[in-house]
């Protein structure tokens, strides 16, 4: 179709669509007028004035009727009927207030449930990360073939890979944390990153202030500059511009401030201040050594395909060449988003998936209402019918109606996902990347609109389809609309009840798993006792032997003075809380011997008293004291489980022990304590080496102190920050108790488990609520049956078990269903429940014991109206 | 349920028309002279006879629908009897449209009797 027909039809469109008052009205213009001429004819060829204009309405088969497909001929009619659809929607809507409000309420409540949630995995999941590109940016970690497990790389391993590769622009590692920082008067915390050379082009950013590092700041030792990102020169300096040339204290160095990076730029994490790698502190040249993380950015036209294949050849070369350190080690590349959501894609689509099926049973229980409402309009739809509206624009009509149900239910949705996403925020673990972004955008809307659109097709569909079993001569004879439903009718609220409580039984199948592996979680012996243990993380600065030393004696006069302190009963520090590993490796037995596979062990550092406080039980030998020096022979202690791996059957005291934590020299193994859960709860205790602060002084510069109070915890966090200050205004101090922190460990579980017990009981009480719905109108249509059968001498029991039967069919087809459906899907939750099988009978049976009450009690209230039917008033009402 | 809705749109359809036909042939009465819709259904039985049946039900339905294509343009004059009448008369469009059609059906027709006159071996 040409433009010259669009010149044509688009002014005819537009008069049909603002002028169809004036179209309709000519319409009707020329069809009398057909009528009036074709009536002359009928009588000019002998007929009577009567008989002719019958036959003449009879030839243009029914006056309305033609009208209307006259109307349907003209195609804007699609909009113009939707307007007047929507307008008469509205009213319907506005005359059944009390039903409007219920409906609309539920719906929103789904509704927003589902944006709030969708917000969040939009941020998290979906929205491309905030770089230049961002697709070609990938992570490259070292891939532990045998357990498929992903891990930080070693320096020498990280220039293997840069210098044999081709497929990368840039490729860069780093390695972060936060450190005693000192800007302005006071020492703080903040997020420091060493960086190697390309680090800044792997992201595509520049410096908006000053310049990059140059080539003499990045030689090995050398270094003394700093780059900081936008926010951190605000909070600084007041202002990007006055950043350069200041200097900045850390690690016992001056670095001074070179460049300002772009506002919105802080990898990794909330970085403050980059300096570069291999600078400050030397690389580590061990090739099992594994510290850092590697990013690269992919060359234009290189796949991730190709460059793991690339990379996959890189690695095999380095395990034939380095058999030691290399073998099982190849190289994984994957984007970087989704590397960095990993660990909570499963659980965010999960919560999303369980939302959505809320929204489907309160679908199911709108569809029920609207179904019993249509039965009732079925005289409306008939009277309508027998006036020209073809069922297709009924059903439109009823569809029209949902659809402004839903999208009224929509926009009050999204004002829900506001603050439901500002809930959900608050209550996920703290550790979900990307998790603050969180917002409703235009995705979010978008979402929220289709969804609202595609819930008035499921609810609104089945009582759209009721007007075609409308029996027109049936609807328009009958008094009451009651007898006008079908038997089809029935059975699909019937099924309507059975997609609840199927839908129901899965969502509490999945929150009684997540529920039961919650409870083990939080009963399972972690191996210490984190009642009443206060910490105060801290950080000395130091970078050379000699600040570490100090480090060392700031820490031994500080435990000395908080042990002296009123209300301490213990004290202690070390280098990791439990809960968290930092550093694990290989060991080895009396004689560094080049084993190919050594042992693995979790390394650790302990200052004395570090056992009490956290009531590690000390079964043989001893534990540190003050005279483990520097100068001292070196001494150690292992857990249980490295004594019986290591061990069986001897006396571990006495021998000596090598570890790769930061000297190769034997320490002489002195005592054996209890096995903790060093990765939080929900992984079994692993060995493990303490080795004493004062003999390791590199890796005990950022101790966490550990003082177990008499009293509240917090009772004591003036007098510790205290003591701290007054010993060195350079160490900053940030608290918190060891409950808290083991709290923070099962954040995700918890996360899980609470979210999916809120939607559970949602859908329960949906579905009590369906069940009750169904079971009432069943009883209000039989009760004349019911009045018939008490009449003939049915007793009471027998009406109740009348109606309970039907109930207990709807449920127990309900529960069978959602068997199936639990079975099926549960399987997908493995990886996320802790030591109990997807298949945990127990909880099948108590949620399906729960959901038949459910059933039966909501059907109780309809049962016990349909005993007090009154047998003479029932049947006297037809 | 589906059956009933095609039978809805079978209903709006001339009986024994090829489909498409029915628009050709409007469109070939009024290229001969404008006419009102009345006017339109006495031509189709004069010329036809009785074998194309058309009902004045279908008949204006189609003509709304050319005229919203644009093939046809309608207006109100006043007749030789003195009333006013919706007149329907071709535009350039429909002049195209009609020869396009009248293409199709010379060649669709003159292959259809080929084909009919093939003589059994």
């Amino acid at each position: 179709m040409g433009p010259e027909h669009w010149l044509y039809t688009i002014p005819l469109r537009l008069r049909s669509l603002f002028r169809w008052a004036q179209a309709d009205q000519e319409l009707d213009d020329e069809l009398r007028d057909h009528l009036e001429r074709k009536t002359q004819e009928y009588v000019a060829q002998g007929m009577t004035q009567e008989e002719a204009h019958r036959r003449a309405r009879l030839d243009l088969e029914g006056i309305e009727q033609t009208k209307e497909k006259c109307r349907d001929a003209r195609r804007v009619r699609v909009i113009e009927t939707a307007l007047q659809d929507i307008r008469f929607g509205m009213r319907m809507l506005r005359k059944n207030l009390g039903f409007t409000s219920v409906a609309v309420l539920v719906m929103a409540l789904g509704i927003g449930a589902n944006a709030a949630m969708f917000s969040v995995v939009n941020a998290v999941l979906l929205r491309p990360l905030s770089f230049n590109e961002p697709d070609r940016i990938a992570t490259l970690a070292s891939l532990w073939k045998k357990s498929g497990g992903h891990g930080p790389v070693s320096a020498p391993d990280f220039r293997d890979w840069h210098d044999q590769s081709t497929a990368f622009e840039a490729m860069a590692y780093y390695e972060n944390g936060d450190t005693a920082v000192r800007a302005g008067s006071v020492a703080e915390y903040a997020q420091v990153a060493m960086v190697s050379r390309e680090f800044f082009r792997v992201f595509h950013v520049q410096p908006t202030v000053g310049r990059e590092f140059s080539a003499d700041e990045t030689k090995p030792g050398n270094g003394g500059a700093a780059m900081i990102s936008s926010a951190f020169a605000v909070s600084q300096y007041g202002n990007p511009n006055k950043a350069l040339g200041q200097k900045i204290r850390m690690f016992d160095r001056t670095l001074d401030v070179v460049g300002v990076l772009p506002p919105g730029f802080h990898f990794p994490n909330k970085t403050g201040i980059w300096f570069p790698a291999n600078t400050v502190f030397r690389d580590n040249e061990f090739r099992s050594g594994h510290n850092y993380r590697v990013v690269g950015r992919l060359k234009p036209g290189v796949t991730l395909e190709q460059a793991q294949a690339q990379m996959t050849a890189v690695g095999s070369r380095l395990e034939e060449k380095y058999p030691d350190s290399n073998a099982d080690k190849s190289v994984a590349v994957t984007q970087m988003r989704d590397d960095m959501v990993s660990n909570f894609r499963l659980t965010l689509w999960v919560m999303l998936a369980a939302v959505g099926v809320v929204l489907l049973i309160a679908c199911a229980n709108l569809a029920s209402m609207l179904l019993a409402k249509a039965v009732g309009r079925s005289r409306e739809i008939a009277v309508r019918a027998a006036l020209g509206a073809g069922r297709g624009r009924i059903a439109r009509q009823l569809i029209t109606e949902s659809l402004v149900l839903a999208l009224l239910s929509g926009a009050l949705g999204v004002l829900l996902a506001f603050w439901g996403e500002r809930a959900l925020v608050a209550l996920a673990p703290t550790d979900v990347p990307r998790l603050s972004e969180t917002s409703v955008d235009a995705r979010v809307l978008a979402f929220t609109f289709v969804i609202s659109v595609l819930a008035s097709l499921l609810f609104g569909l089945a009582p759209a389809l009721q007007v075609w079993r409308v029996d027109l001569n049936k609807s328009l004879k009958q008094a009451t609309p009651r007898a006008a439903s079908g038997v089809i009718a029935d059975r699909f609220r019937g099924g309507l009840v059975v997609a609840e409580i199927a839908l129901s039984m899965m969502l509490l199948i999945t929150a009684g798993l997540l529920l039961k592996s919650f409870v083990a979680l939080q009963n399972v012996s972690l191996g210490f006792r984190p009642e009443r243990v206060l910490v105060m993380e801290t950080s000395f600065p130091a970078s050379d032997l000699e600040s570490q030393k100090r480090a060392t004696l700031f820490y031994k006069e500080l435990l000395r003075e908080i042990a002296a302190a009123p209300g301490v009963l213990d004290c202690g520090a070390v280098r990791t809380l439990p809960g968290h590993v930092e550093s694990a490796g290989s060991y080895w037995i009396d004689q560094q011997t080049d084993l190919v596979n050594p042992p693995h062990a979790v390394y650790s550092i302990a200052a004395p008293g570090a056992f009490a406080t956290l009531g590690i039980p000390l079964f043989e030998g001893r534990g540190f004291n003050d005279r483990d020096t520097l100068d001292a022979p070196f001494s150690a202690i292992i857990n249980q489980k490295l004594a019986a791996e290591a061990f069986p059957g001897q006396d571990p005291i006495g021998h000596l022990i090598h570890w790769g934590l930061d000297t190769t020299d034997p320490m002489k193994i002195v005592g054996v304590v209890g096995n903790v859960r060093q990765a939080g709860p929900a992984s079994s205790p692993e060995s493990e080496i303490f080795a004493p602060y004062q003999q390791h002084p590199g890796s005990s510069t950022d101790l966490k102190i550990l003082v177990r109070t008499a009293l509240e915890p917090s009772a004591l966090f003036h007098t510790i920050r205290q003591k701290a200050q007054a010993l060195s205004a350079d160490v900053p101090a940030k608290f918190t108790t060891m409950e808290a922190s083991v709290n923070e460990n099962v954040a995700a579980p918890r996360f899980r488990t609470l979210l999916l017990g809120l939607f559970a009981a949602l859908a329960v009480t949906l579905a009590m609520a369906g069940v009750y719905g169904v079971m009432s109108y069943v009883v209000g249509q039989r009760s004349n049956e019911i009045g018939l059968r008490m009449a003939l001498g049915a007793s009471r029991t027998d009406v109740l078990l009348l109606v309970l039967r039907q109930a207990v069919a709807l449920t127990g087809v309900g529960i069978i269903f959602g068997l199936l459906c639990a079975a099926a899907v549960t399987r997908l939750l493995q990886s996320m429940l802790f030591e109990i099988k997807a298949t945990d009978p127990l909880t099948y049976v108590v949620v399906i014991a729960a959901l038949a009450g459910v059933g039966l009690a909501a059907s109780y209230v309809p049962a016990r109206r349909a005993m007090r039917v009154d047998p003479m008033v029932a049947l006297r009402y037809e | 349920m589906i059956a009933s809705v095609t039978e809805d749109i079978e209903m709006s359809k001339p009986s024994d028309l090829v489909q498409g036909t029915l628009d050709m042939l409007l469109l070939k009465f009024l290229a001969l002279e404008p006419m009102n819709g009345f006017a339109v259904s006495q031509r189709l039985k004069q010329v036809s006879g009785d074998v194309l049946q058309v009902s004045d039900g279908s008949l204006y339905p189609a003509l709304h629908k050319l005229e919203q294509e644009g093939w046809i343009t309608a207006e109100w004059k006043t007749s030789e009897y003195g009333r006013r009448a919706k007149y329907y008369s071709l535009t350039r469009l429909g002049r195209r449209q009609l020869e396009k059609e009248a293409d199709n059906w010379g060649r669709l027709s003159s292959a259809i009797s080929r084909v009919i006159k093939l003589k059994e071996a």
